[in-house]
Order: structure tokens, then sequence, then C-alpha cells
């Protein structure tokens, strides 16, 4: 209960942090930190128009995206409280709800017929494809390393002891955040500020979304990038007492707003081509992590 | 005396690149010539003495040193004849006689070498120095030659090296730290076979590149066409031995251990592919000099067929390197004054050399004979016993084969070679040929005869240090 | 430590094989020099004092500084492109690479012997099959010189699984990088540079039968 109310705070002054940064960074003053909120708001009152080419799906696809991210939220850990949902395996269960929202909004996407939203919908669905292995490698080898195999366990047996478990939880992180980026749709792999063929993704599929639909995507992708902070915020607590728990998270959750910011203003979007190599490299990289562990656990010798 | 050999052949090598004057440029060839000489024959008479720690002077060792000193007497006339007749600048002139002097050094050092990192150093020097012999004449296609070269060279080198890092790691376990090849020898029981056959693997690989098997031999080819014909003469036979004995030294120790079948099969595998390869160039080649480059590799291919076969086998290989090392370099000697009558390389531009040069035709079909080893040729001897050992150890099928793609080897070269000697070329023009005395040719009888008369005759001196390094295997 | 920094050494191989300019390739190779460096200081501190620091000044002089000074030297007086050019698209070949490291882990694990450091012997034969991938699919002559000196850095990795007890294997391979080094970077590649205006290994192909 704990993870869900903070995450959900937290959603709310993540994108309103990011744009700060990003405009610090250029030398502006920027918008207010609750900013994005407001404009989500403004979305909630107005009305949806829907194409006639458009079935049921479309209408309902952004409430099934919402609800999904929020049961996923519920499975996430804080430290010594576990989610609302935990039992063994439970991170197999929150990666096959995140795939079922995205696969609603896929299939929206082609249900409007437009070749753009397709096009958009087809980039989303290879990169979730090549990051996927990513995700489940890492988990994979943190079960192995600490023994079991459910969110709250995992992250409450790991402690750091030799200099190889620090490296692990610093690549680990850095994983992470590039899945947090990749599945958001943010530099380097797409550009959220131009709408343009060539490096949209995510705002390719929500084009003809208007109203509360908007509204309701729009704060989804905040969830996500909460749910994100938490899950990383999660290797660095531990087992901690409760009165550390709760700043720590918010400091982790600041601070990953402002890196996912300064990324975004000093790093230039990779060429499309150029993204499913990118990605695959978390890949390879959460091999090595793999390896790590092995190495860790002295099961290779 | 290598003590006293080493710094005495490094100082005329550098004098040679100093020196600018025609007269003392020859005479310090001459004068190497005999030097070497001089030390083969006296290490022959100092059977098995070990030199400064690192150099043992063995029967292969004392074998292809005498074989050394023998070539390089002819090889430096031609270098001779090479220049004289090319019109060369002082400075290249220099340059080409202190690389051909300095190559022959480093080859018959690496002959003696107990230990294989000194080996390994000496192959290095080798590199080196047939690289600047192929970039001799200094054009595109040459400069193309020697970059092949030298990539392939340094890549073999570092599996060399991969491979002695391994042996390290066989050595291990015995707590030896001696890498020469008596200590080698004396603790083959403790060296661990799994560590070993990786060794084993990498540095065969790594000297396939000198030898001139599958799969480094490419680098060999290019540098046998594009270096000068007495540097590509010293490539086809001396430097090929090099490679000979740095797998045969190494495989004397493993063959006292357990991978000995493995590592003969390995060899079967190389060398096999290694006459395959050859088969299908030489059907189909253009190029003379290449074609010579590519009958090199099928007889090296034999060589290891018999090393690997085991038996008279070994004694047959020995026998083969060191009749081949005078017979290939006699027809790379008489490619000189053909391509001086018909100033090209190609099949298609010669014919009829017959009119222009009956010494140096007699002497090419000699050659050609020679080398395809028919009877009387010397390497008929040694083919033969490699064919029985084949025959012996129970490789029909190997043999079989080996037998029919020797036969259409024998085709292509017959047809260059006829082709080249009886028919004449499309269009040429014959005032332009100049004229070419006998007496060039006369190195080529000599040393097809001396390859006749080692393998039916050969003088008892020579049988037992034959057998001296035959006795470096286990029987 | 030392494996901290050998699984970095990994990481620079995957990220080699994505690598599209060739600034990158000689930022990676410095990278990799020091990380050499750091290995060579933590595994023979108990060698002999004056070899140790020999060493120690081949690695960061050489590796780090010399060789990649030289290689952007090279570059720019021959006027060569940007791009590495390889034959298969990049994404295939991170697939291979990682293919490559996942079979190098799983034939180590095979091994049962205790005289070896497994994770020296997986990045080295990792790095060593990386650089020959490398000289087979690239393009130009200049990735092929890059090739082998991750090759190179591969054997010098070996060498020190072994260099314990063997201080002598080490200087031969320091030896061999200096003679490779010396010989195909300093005396070949510029007068390649020279003569041919297109540094294309296709220009390379006239030698054939």
């Amino acid at each position: 209960m704990v993870s869900l109310v903070l995450i959900l705070v937290a959603s709310l002054f993540f994108t309103g942090i990011v744009i700060r940064t990003k405009s610090l960074a250029s030398g502006r003053k920027g918008s207010g930190i609750f900013q994005p909120m407001k404009d989500i708001f403004k979305q909630f009152r107005k009305g949806s128009v829907y194409s006639s080419t458009t079935s049921f799906i479309f209408q309902i696809a952004p409430s099934f995206y919402f609800a999904s991210v929020l049961m996923a939220i519920l499975a996430i850990p804080l430290g010594k409280y576990p989610g609302l949902i935990s039992f063994q395996g439970d991170f197999v269960l929150f990666a096959y709800l995140l795939a079922f929202g995205k696969f609603f909004m896929i299939i929206s996407a082609l249900d409007t017929g437009s070749s753009f939203e397709g096009m958009g919908a087809s980039r989303e669905s290879l990169f979730s494809m090549l990051v996927e292995p990513a995700f489940f490698i890492v988990m994979g080898s943190f079960a192995l390393l600490t023994g079991e195999t459910s969110f709250h366990e995992i992250f409450s047996t790991l402690h750091y002891g030799s200099n190889i478990s620090y490296l692990l939880g610093g690549l680990a992180t850095f994983v992470f955040i590039m899945i947090a980026m990749i599945e958001n749709s943010r530099m380097p792999i797409d550009d959220p500020k131009t709408h343009l063929e060539l490096t949209m993704v995510h705002e390719a599929m929500i084009l003809d979304n208007s109203g509360f639909d908007l509204g309701l995507i729009l704060h989804t992708t905040n969830m996500k990038f909460a749910m994100y902070g938490a899950i990383i915020s999660n290797f660095f607590i531990g087992d901690l007492a409760s009165m550390y728990t709760i700043p720590i998270f918010f400091a982790v959750q600041i601070g990953f707003a402002i890196t996912v910011g300064l990324i975004e203003s000093f790093m230039a979007c990779f060429r499309m081509g150029h993204n499913p190599q990118f990605i695959f490299i978390l890949t390879s990289v959460s091999l090595l992590i793999f390896f790590g562990v092995l190495l860790l656990l002295e099961r290779f010798v | 005396m290598i003590s006293l050999f080493l710094p005495g052949a490094i100082l005329i090598s550098v004098l040679l690149y100093f020196n600018k004057s025609k007269i003392v440029n020859y005479t310090l060839v001459v004068f190497y010539a005999l030097f070497l000489l001089t030390f083969a024959v006296y290490q022959s008479f100092h059977l098995n003495s070990i030199e400064l720690g690192y150099f043992k002077s063995d029967g292969l060792g004392i074998l292809l040193l005498l074989t050394l000193s023998a070539v390089t007497i002819p090889a430096l006339f031609h270098g001779y004849r090479y220049i004289a007749t090319h019109d060369e600048s002082k400075k290249s002139r220099g340059l080409f006689f202190a690389a051909m002097t300095m190559l022959i050094t480093a080859i018959g050092a690496a002959y003696l070498s107990n230990h294989i990192a000194v080996t390994w150093i000496f192959v290095e020097i080798t590199t080196l120095c047939a690289s600047v012999l192929i970039y001799h004449h200094r054009t595109t296609a040459a400069l193309e030659g020697v970059w092949k070269y030298v990539f392939i060279c340094a890549i073999s080198i570092t599996f060399v090296f991969i491979g002695i890092l391994f042996l390290s790691l066989s050595l291990k376990q015995a707590g030896v730290e001696d890498l020469s090849f008596d200590a080698l020898e004396k603790n083959y029981a403790q060296l661990n076979p799994f560590w070993l056959k990786f060794a084993f693997l990498f540095i065969f690989t790594g000297f396939t590149a000198k030898l001139g098997l599958v799969p480094m031999y490419t680098a060999g080819i290019d540098a046998k066409d594009k270096a000068p014909a007495p540097a590509g003469a010293l490539f086809s036979s001396v430097l090929m031995n090099l490679g000979f004995v740095g797998i045969y030294r190494f495989y004397a120790i493993v063959a006292r251990t357990e991978i000995l079948p493995w590592a003969n099969t390995i060899i079967l595998i190389a060398a096999f592919l290694s006459i395959f390869v050859a088969t299908v160039y030489m059907t189909r080649i253009k190029n003379i000099k290449r074609m010579f480059a590519y009958s090199s590799i099928e007889h090296m291919g034999l060589v290891m067929l018999g090393l690997a076969a085991g038996g008279i086998g070994v004694y047959a290989a020995i026998l083969h390197i060191v009749l081949h090392s005078f017979v290939k370099p006699s027809l790379f000697f008489q490619f000189n004054q053909v391509y001086r009558v018909y100033q090209s390389k190609s099949i298609y531009d010669v014919g009829n050399y017959f009119k222009y040069n009956k010494a140096g035709a007699i002497a090419l079909l000699l050659g050609f004979i020679s080398c395809t080893a028919m009877p009387p040729s010397g390497l008929f001897v040694s083919e033969f016993m490699i064919f029985q050992s084949l025959f012996e150890s129970h490789h029909l099928i190997i043999l079989f084969v080996v037998l029919l793609l020797l036969t259409m080897i024998i085709w292509g070269f017959g047809s260059n070679i006829f082709k080249l000697l009886f028919t004449p070329p499309i269009s040429i023009d014959e005032t332009k040929i100049p004229k070419i005395s006998a007496w060039e040719s006369a190195s080529q009888y000599i040393l097809l005869a001396i390859a006749v008369y080692l393998a039916y005759n050969p003088p008892a001196q020579f049988v037992h240090l034959t057998k001296d390094a035959v006795n470096l295997l286990p029987q | 430590m030392t494996d901290i920094l050998l699984i970095m050494f990994a990481m620079t191989l995957l990220y080699m094989s994505i690598a599209n300019r060739l600034l990158t390739y000689i930022r990676i190779l410095v990278f990799q020099g020091f990380l050499l460096f750091g290995v060579t200081f933590l595994e023979l501190s108990h060698i002999n004092v004056t070899n140790l620091v020999l060493i120690l000044l081949e690695t960061v002089v050489f590796k780090a500084l010399a060789v990649p000074l030289f290689l952007n030297r090279v570059i720019k007086h021959n006027g060569i492109t940007r791009v590495a050019e390889p034959f298969l698209p990049n994404f295939v070949s991170l697939i291979i690479i990682t293919l490559i490291i996942v079979i190098t882990i799983v034939l180590s694990n095979s091994i049962k012997d205790i005289n070896l450091d497994k994770t020296f012997f997986v990045v080295a034969l990792s790095t060593l099959f990386t650089g020959l991938y490398i000289i087979s699919t690239r393009r130009k002559i200049i990735t092929h010189v890059m090739g082998y000196l991750v090759i190179e850095n591969g054997v010098f990795i070996l060498s020190l699984a072994v260099g314990n007890e063997m201080p002598m294997l080490v200087n031969l391979g320091i030896m061999l990088d200096i003679f490779a080094s010396v010989l195909i970077l300093g005396v070949f590649f510029n007068k390649i540079g020279d003569v041919l205006n297109d540094p294309d290994v296709n220009q390379l192909r006239n030698l054939k039968d």
C-alpha cells in the first residue's frame, strides 16, 4: 500500500522536474513543476473526438492502458513493505501486465487506419520486443543471486558485499534507466518534442487520441516513469528502516528525473536505423550481469 | 661458433646496406657465402652440441643448415645477375643484398634454436626481411603483396605466441619453467594434455603461414609472386623448411604424449586440404610464377602427409624437404631468364622457348620432370616412400584421392610448361628478344643433379644426419 | 577488482561492435589501454620492480597513447572518411559478438583446471575472436589494423594469466606489440596511403588468379 501511494505521489511531479531540468539546462527559467499535471487536468475537462473509421477498441484502449500500468504498480515493493500483489514469480506478471497495456495501445493505433500511426506502432513493438530479454535477464540474474523469485524478497535479501556486487548494482541501474527511456520513448531513442516521421515512436501512436483519453495516456507515461524510478530506488534501499526509506525513495526519484532531463538536453537523438542495435546492447550488457552473478556465486570456477 | 656467426653476419648485412661501391658489395656477398658454408661444416662436426644455452646443433638442424648454405650460393649469384640486368640504383642494391643476407642468417639461426621462443623471434625477423625483399620494385602490385604478407604473417606470429602461452599453461602442472625443447622432452609425461591440444592447434596454424599449408598459405603465394626470383626461390625452399622445423620440433614432443592420434588427424586434414587447393589452382592458373608457388604448397602438403602417416613417412618427409630445396629454386632461377625473354609472366604471352634459349629450355624441362616427381628425379624416391607409408598406415582412401589430385596437378603443370617450351605464342616481336648465355642455366643443372645424387646414392653422412633427425620422434 | 576491470573490458568489445565512426574505435582502444594498465598493476605486483615498471610504461605509453595518436595522424594524413564501413549491418555484428562471449563462457565452464583464472581466459578468448571478426567484416584497411590491435590486447590479457610465474612471456608479448605496431602502422600504412587514394580493401583485390 505504501509503495502505491508513494509512486502515485511521485508521478505527479516527475515530468515537471524533467521539463524544468531541460529548461534550466538551455538557459531558460522554465515552467512550474506541476505544469504537466495542470495540462492533464485541462485534457480531462475536454470532450473526445472519435473518428468514424475506428471501432470500440479505440475507445476502450486508453483505459485498459491506464489500468494495466496501475495494476503493475501494485506489484512493486518498497524496501520492507511488499506490494499489494506479491507472490513467487510476480515480476513475470509485472512484465506481462505492461505488455498487455502496450498491446491495446498498438491495436488501437492500427484501428485508426492511418499508416502513420501504424508506423509508430510497429516501431514501438520492435523496441519493446528488443528490450524484453534485457529486463528478464537482469531480474533473473538477481533472482539467481538471492535465491528468491518475487520482487519483494529479491530486493529485501539483496545486500552488497564484494566489489563485484557494486558493479552489478551499478550496471543494473544503468540498464533500468535505459529500459525506462526506451519504454517511454524518450531520448536518445525518440525525440518527444519533434513530431516528425523521422523520430516519432510513441507520439505517432497517440496522434488521434483527444480529450479524456489523451489525458489518461499522458498520465500513464508519468506513472511509468515513477514506476521505473521506484524499481531503481529499490536497488538502493534494500532492507533499511522506514524512516530512511521514504526520503531515499524521493531522492532517487528526483535524481532519476534530473538524469532524464540531462540526457535529453545533452544527447542527440539516434538515427532510427541505429536504434535496434542500441537497444540490443542492453541485452548483451545484461548477459554480462548474468556472468558477473555467476562469478559472484562461484558457480563459475 | 654461432656466437661468432651471428654478429659477423649482422655486421656484413649492415655493411652491405650502407656501402655504395659495387666491388665491395660483391666481395662482401662472396665472403658471406663462404662464411655460411664454414659455419655449416663446422656445426656438422659438432653434432648435438649446445651453444649459448639456446642453440643446439642436432641432426635436423645441421642437415637443413647444409642445404641452406648450398642453396645460398646460386641464390646470391642469381641475385647478382638480377641486379646487373635490371640496372638498379646503389641504394636498392644495397637493401636487396642486406635483406637477403639477413634473411638467410635468421633462417640458419632458427634451424638451430633449441627454445621455442627463440625460434619465434627469428621467424619474426624473417618476416621483416622478406617484406623488404617483396617490396623491392616499388609498384602498386608489390605493395599489395607486401601488405597481405605482413598482415597475415603478423596474425600467424600472434597465433604462435598464443600457442606458446597455452604451452606454458600446460607446463604449470609440471612446475617446470623452462620452455626449451630439451626440457619439454624430459617432462613430456607431466604436460596437461588439454592445454597441449590448444597449444598444438595454435602453433600449427601459426606456422602454416611460413610452411604454406591451409589455412595461412595465401601470404606465401603473393610473396613468391611479387618478390624478385632469387628471393622467391629462397621463400619457396628454405623459408618453408623453417615452417617445417617449427612444427616438427613441437610435434616431436607431442608424439610422446597421448594426443598423438588427434594431432595426426589435424595434420592430415590440413595437408589433404592443401593438396586439394593446390590442384584447384594449378589447373586454372595463368601466371607462371604463381604456378611454381602453388606447386610448393602441394609438395609441403605431401611432406606433412608423410609426417602424419608415420613409420617410413617421417624419413621420407625429411628427405623430401631437402630434395625439394634443391629442385624448386632451380625452377625459380630459370624463370628469371624466361621473364627476360618474354617480359611477361602470363602463360598467354610465352611460347617456343626452345628457339630462344636451348640450355634454359632443357633446364626447365628437367626441372618440370623433377618437380612432378617422375623418375629419374630425386623427388621420386621420397614421394614413393610417402605413398608407401600412407599405405602401411591404412590411409587408403586418402592415398587414392591424393594420387588422383597429383595426376591433375601434373596435367596442369605440364600443359603450361609444354606450352611455354614448344608452342609458339600468338604474336611476338623477335627482334626485341635478348640473347641469354647458356652459362646462366648452369647452376640449375647442378642443383638438379645434386637432388638426383642425394636421392639415389646418398653419402653416408647424409643418411646418418637424416636418421638422427628422424630419431627425434619416439619409435 | 580485476574481475570488474575485465567485465568492463568485455563491455568495450560490445560497444566496438556497434560503433560507427573511426574516432570511436580509437577511443575504445585508448580505454582498453587504460583498463589493461589497471589489470597489470593489480596482477603483477609481486614480480621484480623494474620489470613491472617497464610493463606498466609499455601498456600506458604504447597502447593508450602512442598507437592511438599515430592512428589519428594516419587518418588525417590520408584523408580517410570518418565512417567504418562494415559488410554486415551493425545489429548482426552485435548479435554475433554477444554469441562469441556466451560461447566462450560456456566453453570455459567445461574446463576443470584450477590453475587458470577463468575470467582472464574468457575475456582473452572473446577479445581474440572479436578482433578476428572485426578484421573479416570491415571494408577499410585501417579497421583491419584496429582489429589486429584488439587481437593483441587479447593476447596480452592471456599472457597476464600466466605471467605471474613467467614474466618473460609478458615481455615477449610486449615485443610482439611493438614489432607489429612499428612494422604495420609505421612503415606500410603510410606507403599505402600514398599510393592508393581510397583506402578500401576492395582496391587490394587485384592480386588473384
